[in-house]
């Protein structure tokens, strides 16, 4: 493998929310991303993975600089770009691209496709006239196949996959290395979406690119990804290789986000399940106004509810520890 | 016990009118379906297939014209056998050509207060929906207790405040919303997106329906959420008999919940049968389309060996300019030289192979 092109250390992302007229007086701060560290090597897919709420957008935009992280370093290839102004990343911008979740809101309605592409590529290339700005349109719509007439076309008049290409066409514009994919898929059926993926694939062969994929589809993941992350609560959990990771997850958390997958639910998602129903836990509140020691995932883990509530998961957070070969897993009593 | 089925669906038509194209939208051309009491019916297809919208068609909720233009839907009460759609084909009057149709001249106003007649006490009552997207469908200015509660006291025999608040909590708790007393109170925005899509599913089965109508439940929540209310709906109808009709994109869900399976591509129903059937192939037979969609599932099998996922090329069809032949043809891997001429031309009937499995596709007609 490849040299990392993006490593990610202690990254932090604490959003202040204010409750109410007085909020000045009481502030909370809510740990969206808390210590995330991962490396994306060259030519490889890191993906993402975690419900909703855990901090994997907010991840994503943090590394494109799209929100000021709170604390943490991003390293670029070698220049780390979170102490860098707007103005001196800008540059930098067209290496790191984002392919966004909801293209209804990231393309602009009252402009055509040709002038979204155009001004995309103008922008990062001024001195292009306009025959080379078509010439370059032309070979983006060939790379996403998208048919030439469709540059005169608003937004609106295209269906979900082709849309999702023109967000792809619009992202290769500016020829980046590094592509953050913010759930690529996750509003198209199953064929567009396999053609979406397949593109990707291609692209990534191509071009030599290199993705962090954010998804909650795991099926996909597992499929694509080279190596996976499985983020909870803003903290990664466990990462390692995709396939490892997908067969013999050693976190009780990727145990029960793969078993949910299958027909029948596994044997320690039912123990979760039951554990819950006795002790009446909420599953989907998290309460970050109590003090956060300990492992977040606890109240819902099985192993935990297993071992008689041992001390070490109330009282001490768990760190990524290498239990094979790259594959890390932040658990106490990993399975 | 008499043997019709709950609900039948013969040759339900739902056009709209694209004024920037001058052209009809035929999202429902004419859909069969039939539903039998204590059955789960999965209607599967890709976005723009019309499963939405033939489903809203007999709830009567949709507002866009033209509309509903044509069909029948025969709902099976406790005596009498009722059409929902009765009598609106006397507002409506159509011109033909060539078998297909040009204009729709509709009076809106007489057509719709006689869709108001038929539907009252049936939509909502002895037919409810779960919507798309709980969060949207759900009132914000009410707590989901007060719509709850409204629902109640308007469809079933619990009338007192008192007593429906009762049997709301009841409700609530069924879902396993945790704590009912407190949420009871809450606002819909106060609710995650699972908890929100139980309260959804309270809200409709709150008026104790004979059909559930469960518009894509799954969409937009998280794998460990979707196996949940998966897990839940499969309780509710052991539990309480009810018929569902659950339309979906994930033959996951679909599969795992659903014995009986009607797939439709282009407002059309192209394949429908018992799950094993359709699914797992037991008679052998299967729509290309089907084949297809299943193939296209991420899953370790369907990769090709490149690191490519099977897709269906091309785009789901357009539903302004529908060919004259199958609308599937365009698409479809399995034509050939021998039936070309028919697949491009002549749309195939439903054609009945085995027991109750219907697939329409010219591989099948007998020819």
């Amino acid at each position: 493998m490849g040299d990392a092109i993006l490593k990610v250390t202690d990254l932090k992302k604490h959003f202040i929310q204010g409750k109410g007229l007085m909020s000045f007086m009481q502030r909370q701060t809510i740990p969206a991303v808390d210590g995330v560290s991962f490396d994306v090597n060259t030519h490889e897919t890191l993906g993402l993975v975690g419900e909703s709420g855990c901090g994997k957008t907010t991840t994503g935009k943090l590394i494109l600089k799209l929100s000021q992280p709170s604390s943490g370093n991003i390293v670029y290839d070698g220049i780390d770009i979170v102490p860098m102004s707007n103005r001196e990343f800008r540059p930098m911008r067209s290496k790191i691209q984002m392919i966004f979740q909801d293209l209804d809101a990231a393309l602009n309605p009252k402009m055509r496709i040709g002038q979204i592409l155009g001004e995309t590529i103008k922008i990062h290339n001024k001195h292009l006239d306009d025959s080379a700005v078509t010439a370059r349109m032309y070979e983006l719509l060939e790379m996403v196949n998208l048919k030439k007439n469709k540059l005169s076309n608003f937004p609106s008049e295209l269906s979900g996959g082709e849309k999702r290409r023109v967000g792809i066409a619009r992202t290769l514009s500016v020829n980046p290395k590094f592509i953050v994919a913010d759930e690529p898929t996750s509003a198209l059926d199953v064929s567009i979406q396999a053609q979406v993926i397949n593109l990707m694939v291609d692209l990534q062969k191509q071009l030599g690119l290199s993705y962090l994929f954010i998804t909650h589809d795991l099926r996909l993941m597992e499929l694509v990804s080279h190596r996976v992350a499985v983020m909870y609560l803003g903290r990664i959990v466990e990462i390692g290789d995709a396939k490892k990771v997908a067969q013999h997850p050693r976190h009780p958390y990727t145990e029960i986000l793969w078993s949910s997958l299958h027909v029948k639910q596994s044997a320690a998602a039912l123990k979760v399940q039951q554990h819950n129903a006795k002790a009446g836990a909420a599953w989907d509140v998290f309460d970050f106004t109590e003090e956060d020691k300990g492992c977040r995932f606890a109240p819902r883990c099985p192993v935990f509810a297993e071992k008689g509530q041992p001390q070490a998961c109330t009282q001490q957070s768990p760190t990524l520890q290498d239990c094979a070969s790259g594959h890390k897993v932040a658990c106490h009593f990993p399975l | 016990m008499n043997n019709s089925p709950l609900l039948k669906i013969e040759e339900l038509r739902t056009y709209f009118y694209s004024r920037t194209k001058q052209a009809f939208i035929r999202s429902v051309d004419g859909v069969d379906l039939e539903v039998n009491k204590g059955d789960t019916l999965g209607i599967v297809g890709e976005s723009g297939s019309g499963k939405s919208v033939s489903m809203l068609s007999i709830m009567g909720l949709i507002a866009a014209r033209p509309g509903i233009i044509t069909g029948q839907v025969w709902y099976q009460q406790e005596q009498a056998r009722i059409n929902l759609l009765a009598g609106l084909q006397d507002h409506v009057q159509v011109s033909k050509n060539d078998g297909r149709i040009m204009s729709v001249e509709k009076t809106d106003l007489a057509w719709q207060r006689r869709l108001e007649k038929n539907m009252l006490g049936i939509r909502g009552k002895e037919i409810a929906m779960i919507f798309q997207n709980p969060k949207s469908a759900m009132n914000p200015f009410f707590t989901i207790g007060h719509q709850i509660v409204e629902n109640i006291t308007r469809h079933t025999q619990y009338k007192s405040r008192k007593e429906a608040k009762e049997r709301a909590l009841y409700w609530l708790e069924r879902v396993k919303i945790d704590s009912p007393q407190l949420r009871f109170y809450n606002y819909p925005y106060g609710l995650s997106g699972g908890m929100c899509q139980r309260a959804m599913i309270a809200t409709a089965l709150s008026s104790e329906a004979k059909l559930l109508i469960a518009d894509e439940p799954t969409t937009g929540l998280d794998a460990t959420i979707q196996a949940r209310i998966a897990d839940l709906l499969e309780e509710l109808r052991a539990q309480t008999g009810v018929t569902i009709v659950l339309i979906s994109h994930d033959m996951g869900v679909i599969g795992r919940l659903s014995n009986k399976i009607a797939v439709m591509y282009g407002g059309r129903v192209m394949e429908s049968g018992p799950a094993q059937a359709v699914i797992d192939h037991a008679d052998g037979k299967s729509h290309p389309y089907t084949e297809a969609l299943l193939k296209s599932i991420p899953r370790e099998d369907n990769m090709s060996s490149q690191g490519h996922l099977n897709s269906i090329d091309g785009e789901v069809l357009d539903t302004i300019n529908v060919p004259r032949g199958c609308r599937f043809a365009s698409r479809c891997q399995r034509i050939n030289k021998s039936i070309e001429k028919m697949c491009l031309n002549e749309e195939p009937p439903l054609a009945t192979v085995s027991d109750g499995h219907k697939i329409r596709c010219w591989h099948f007609a007998g020819v």
